[in-house]
């Protein structure tokens, strides 16, 4: 049998068995869930290679399953990721209720991203695209009615965007008469020009819902934060990356056809910067971290929106990198925000405070993701965010990079807020008792964090895969490689080697500190940090002498004209129209017998009169 | 020959008949005997569609009159398609009803027997070549309809009966008028015979004709302006009638109106008209269904939506437009009565019947639960279960067709539908369940009724293939006028030669 079929195989019998294994017993369905995703895994990464092709026809279509080195990138973030989800979940879900209902809508989550991945064909693609769809979100909706709202509006704008989607895949297969992706390619050049517009445009449309864009990304803050924990690091890193991947086969193989002028490139990339900028802004103004997150995430997928639609070679490399890298750290945030909700019971940044001591290391993993995140050498976010900036400048799209360095600016803001808000600050006595999360939830984050690391120093690495991946997509290789080609390695090598220098000095650093440390250890006394005195006034045990009630607030401010409105607001006036609208029309449906034969007769009268207009 | 086509009026009509005289035997047999009829006519309708389907169409003449003359009813593969897919409804809704609430003997028998009726004239009207023998057909359908209506003794159905009376009485006034405009022009009354005349009907009659049976039969196909009594019959109606009104009732009127609008007269425009009511009915009726709070009318008013889909599909009037109206229409026949089957376990024991009561139930109603979530699926189009093969053939039909309208129009009614559909199945799953609301666990024939009816939907959601040869086999058949009058005139050839 083909592997691939396999790979889906194993998903399907494992989300069953894990289902019934759950309701048997606790352990059984945990390691049946486990299982099922490192056979799969496995399975993906020992028994299939680039080139398998399973092709079978269904209603009279032809459709394809196989693997191309771009969806080989891409199953890294999901596969990758959703094992250490799974692995981090096991603890993290521990004690919930409808533990079989999670694990089977996780499973299927990641298997429907696979099955994006190896699709070929549209009507494939669209099938997963829609399983993905629901299994997110049956876990968005885990807990129940408060968030049955978040719920419906996340669904309602995956199947506007799904829905778009499928109008343009049922167009292409009108003029194409093949749902093959490679048939559209070949064929697109020839497509009226109408068609060349509307067709990205709506495939656009559904992948920018997916992918968190404005002005279609209502739902994602809400949706987000609103999963457990352990789902959305899954969520936020691999399950929006399904956009992306998306835009990147839109813009690389349908955009380049099409006339320069029409500006749908320059649309989406500022409409990415703006997502960028405001995502920011409100990430800001967040005080709950899971909150804060998510629109970090919303606008983390601004900037790779911006370089996919950019799409020059260096802009598509930056972009693919940064999305790599966002699974990764942001991913770790939100096991990181788990971990802390697990062990404090809340996640509101203005409670809990001085975790550092308690959680070490869940604190090295938030710091590691949140300098990848922030985008400070030396870890991975530094390369991609350089690269970014270079290919936008290199491309003359002056504002878009100062928009982009705005929001990555601003961002260390909530960057700030984040890491300082649960660890540092005072200690409180309300939190004496928390310990470190368990070994399977730290485990996970610390991989991710070396992984970050070793992608800060070797970006080459994760650079030559997306180079395969970008050849495939028709970039041709004219300068030689194209991951050496940012000034950053051309300068220092393939490496950055100035990184080693600088680890060195670190390294000096560091030792002095442990040296001068382990000798004054003696000397040392332990203090609380209520154990001081400020303008000669001892504080109480429950005085709050933390500053982060309104953190930012003259820079919230500042830029308050900018975030008076949420897009929101607009969308629930559209929906309040309609609601009007369809009581109104309810009101046709009177309910009283002689009104419907009224109805009848005024029918009749009507085809009477437009006799000659309506049959020949 | 395994069985003549004759069969399937008769042997029902005759057990409606003789069910009273059986009860006098054993008051069980009420329950058990139209089982048993439904199951052969169901075995009997198979295995002549197999036959069709290597042979030909059948054409049976009733007392030895050979067409134009006498009364034929015809058996194609267009014809036994439908006819088999009600046969199979009605065996799924008798599973259903046996033993379904206080059914006790007295109003069994009457249930039983208005629903074999029922069935009779479903399938009579599919069957017949005779346009006076369908209207006496959807007479016999409509009156067993009104009193499935008023089953329930209560004011609420009373009203409803009665609406649907006036309503059908309309329908009736005008399927006579237009019958007799035809018989006045061509002194004929056979529906090949009237098409391969009907050119030399004057074109003014020929279209005054059209409207009326627009009129009479599109009360019958639901169409707007002209259904208001659907959602009363529907939610008035005991569960297991609601789903055949869904699954079979309105079948046949779509069939009927069909029937005229391809087969009797070609009119210019009309599958234009087609397109542009059903694309009326669709969007009036799920926005109406968006504001309901009780759930058998959302479900009407989603199945009056449906049914507009098909319309509109026919009207595309391509191979492909059929084809997909046919799938749409199979698709529907089982999804909706699965809805309305587990929706009306989910309030069994509640008066007001509301969507509220609906809350939190998926605890204590697991299976039931589970199945209505599916048909919500399904119906809303999600893949991969059979709605989206269904609307996934609409959508294909109308962009070869170039209707870039229908398309954008279909698929945004279609987030109105979601929004409906979820905001029931949050209920049932997440919502605390009311204080006052008593479960009722299903019986077992009815869980295993509701489960065929999953097991095909979902099979088909991965395997379309399963009945896409079928659907083609007979979308061809309706195309085929020419071939429809020969077949069934050189009957009446062969006869006078």
């Amino acid at each position: 049998m083909n592997s691939i079929v396999i790979i889906f195989l194993i998903f399907l019998a494992g989300a069953v068995l894990t289902y019934i294994g759950q309701r048997l017993s606790n352990i059984l369905g945990s390691s049946l869930f486990l299982l099922t995703i490192f056979a799969a895994t496995a399975q993906f990464y020992l028994r299939v290679n680039t080139g398998d092709i399973f092709s079978f026809s269904l209603n009279g279509l032809e459709m394809e399953w196989g693997i191309t080195p771009i969806s080989w990138l891409f199953s890294l973030i999901v596969l990758g990721l959703g094992s250490m989800a799974a692995v981090y979940s096991i603890s993290a879900m521990k004690a919930k209720e409808r533990l079989g209902y999670f694990y089977f809508n996780f499973i299927m989550g990641i298997f429907s991203m696979m099955g994006i991945l190896l699709s070929r064909d549209l009507v494939s693609f669209f099938i997963f695209w829609e399983i993905m769809t629901w299994s997110s979100y049956m876990i968005v909706i885990y807990e129940g009615r408060s968030v049955q709202k978040v719920g419906i509006k996340y669904f309602l704008f995956s199947a506007i965007g799904a829905y778009a989607m499928l109008m343009a895949i049922v167009i292409i297969y009108s003029q194409v008469h093949s749902v093959l992706i490679e048939d559209l390619v070949y064929s697109f050049s020839s497509f009226t020009l109408a068609y060349k517009i509307w067709l990205p445009i709506l495939l656009l449309t559904g992948f920018g819902v997916k992918a968190g864009m404005m002005p279609l990304h209502v739902w994602a803050p809400g949706a987000y934060s609103h999963s457990p924990m352990a789902y959305s690091s899954l969520f936020s890193g691999a399950l929006s990356k399904m956009g992306v991947y998306g835009m990147v086969l839109v813009f690389s193989m349908l955009i380049t056809q099409i006339p320069e002028h029409l500006l749908i490139r320059e649309v989406i990339a500022w409409l990415g910067a703006l997502t960028a900028a405001i995502g920011t802004l409100w990430a800001i103004a967040q005080d709950d971290a899971k909150k804060l997150l998510a629109y970090s995430s919303v606008a983390q997928l601004g900037y790779i929106i911006t370089g996919v639609a950019v799409g020059t070679e260096l802009a598509m490399l930056a972009a693919i990198f940064l999305a790599v890298l966002h699974a990764l750290f942001k991913g770790t945030l939100f096991m990181v925000v788990g971990a802390i909700e697990k062990q404090t019971g809340t996640t509101n940044l203005t409670e809990v405070t001085g975790l550092i001591r308690k959680m070490p290391w869940t604190f090295i993993a938030a710091l590691m993701s949140i300098i990848a995140l922030a985008g400070i050498p030396p870890l991975g976010g530094f390369v991609g965010k350089w690269m970014l900036y270079e290919a936008l400048i290199a491309s003359d799209h002056y504002i878009l990079v100062v928009l982009i360095f705005f929001a990555s600016t601003a961002g260390f803001l909530y960057c700030y807020k984040f890491l300082f808000g649960f660890f540092l600050g005072q200690e409180e006595k309300e939190w004496a008792h928390v310990k470190e999360a368990p070994a399977t939830m730290v485990v996970p984050m610390l991989i991710f964090s070396v992984l970050l690391f070793v992608l800060g120093t070797f970006p080459g690495l994760l650079l030559k895969p997306i180079d395969i991946g970008m050849q495939e997509l028709g970039y041709a290789a004219s300068e030689g490689h194209y991951w050496t080609m940012s000034v950053l390695f051309n300068e220092y090598g393939n490496a950055i080697m100035l990184q080693p220098i600088l680890y060195a000095i670190i390294a000096i650093f560091l030792f002095f500190l442990v040296f001068l440390t382990a000798k004054a250890f003696k000397g040392t006394r332990y203090v609380s940090t209520k154990d001081i005195s400020s303008s000669g006034e001892v504080p109480g045990e429950f005085e709050n002498l933390s500053f982060k009630e309104n953190f930012f607030q003259p820079f919230l401010r500042a830029v308050e004209p900018v975030m008076k409105r949420q897009i929101d607001w607009y969308y629930t006036l559209v929906g309040n129209g309609m609601e009007a609208l369809f009581n109104f029309v309810r009101r046709v449906y009177t309910g009283n017998g002689q009104t419907y034969a009224i109805y009848a007769i005024v029918f009749l009268v009507i085809l009477l009169l437009l006799k000659s207009n309506l049959f020949g | 020959m395994v069985g003549s086509p004759v069969l399937f009026v008769a042997i029902p009509l005759l057990t409606a008949f003789l069910i009273p005289l059986f009860a006098y035997i054993w008051k069980e047999l009420v329950r058990i005997i139209p089982g048993i009829v439904i199951l052969y006519l169901l075995v009997l309708s198979v295995s002549l569609y197999g036959q069709v389907l290597r042979e030909g169409t059948i054409v049976e003449q009733i007392a030895g009159w050979a067409p134009p003359w006498g009364i034929n009813l015809v058996f194609s593969p267009f014809t036994g398609l439908l006819s088999t897919l009600m046969l199979f409804m009605a065996f799924i809704i008798w599973m259903y009803s046996y033993r379904f609430k206080n059914i006790d003997f007295e109003p069994s028998k009457k249930y039983f027997i208005l629903l074999l009726m029922l069935v009779t004239g479903s399938i009579g009207i599919v069957l017949t070549g005779d346009i006076f023998n369908q209207f006496v057909f959807i007479e016999i359908m409509s009156i067993s309809g009104y009193g499935l209506t008023a089953f329930y003794v209560g004011r609420d159905s009373a009203e409803a009966s009665f609406k649907y009376l006036i309503m059908g009485s309309i329908s009736s006034m005008f399927l006579l008028l237009a019958i007799i405009l035809i018989y006045s022009q061509l002194g004929t009354l056979n529906m090949a015979d009237i098409a391969s005349k009907a050119h030399l009907m004057k074109p003014e009659f020929k279209i005054l004709a059209l409207i009326f049976f627009i009129l009479g039969l599109g009360i019958e196909a639901e169409i707007f302006p002209l259904n208001g009594w659907a959602p009363d019959v529907y939610s008035q109606a005991p569960g297991p009638i609601g789903a055949a009104f869904s699954g079979i009732v309105v079948k046949a009127g779509i069939y009927a109106l069909i029937r005229v609008i391809y087969t009797l007269f070609d009119v210019e425009g009309s599958l234009q008209f087609l397109v542009i009511i059903g694309m009326i009915t669709l969007i009036i009726a799920e926005m109406a269904a968006i504001r309901q709070d009780k759930i058998k009318r959302m479900l009407a008013y989603s199945s009056i939506g449906q049914m507009g889909l098909v319309l509109v599909a026919f009207g595309i009037g391509t191979h492909e437009g059929v084809f997909a109206a046919l799938f749409l229409m199979v698709s529907h026949a089982l999804i909706k009565p699965l809805l309305f089957l587990s929706g009306s376990y989910l309030v069994f024991n509640s008066t007001e019947k509301s969507i509220k009561e609906l809350n939190g139930l998926g605890k204590f109603m697991p299976l039931t639960s589970f199945l209505f979530a599916l048909g919500a699926i399904a119906i809303v189009g999600l893949p991969p279960l059979s709605g989206f093969w269904a609307k996934w053939s609409v959508l294909t039909a109308a962009a070869n067709s170039g209707m870039l309208l229908v398309i954008g129009l279909v698929l945004a009614i279609s987030i109105v539908e979601i929004v409906y559909y979820f905001r029931v199945v949050n209920r049932i799953y997440f919502f605390k369940k009311e204080e006052s609301v008593v479960p009722k666990i299903p019986t077992i024939n009815a869980k295993f009724a509701m489960v065929i009816l999953a097991v095909i939907i979902v099979a088909i959601g991965f395997y379309p293939d399963l009945i896409t040869s079928y659907l083609h086999e007979a979308s061809e058949t309706l195309l085929d006028k020419g071939n429809y009058i020969q077949n069934i005139l050189s009957v009446a050839q062969q006869v006078t030669q």
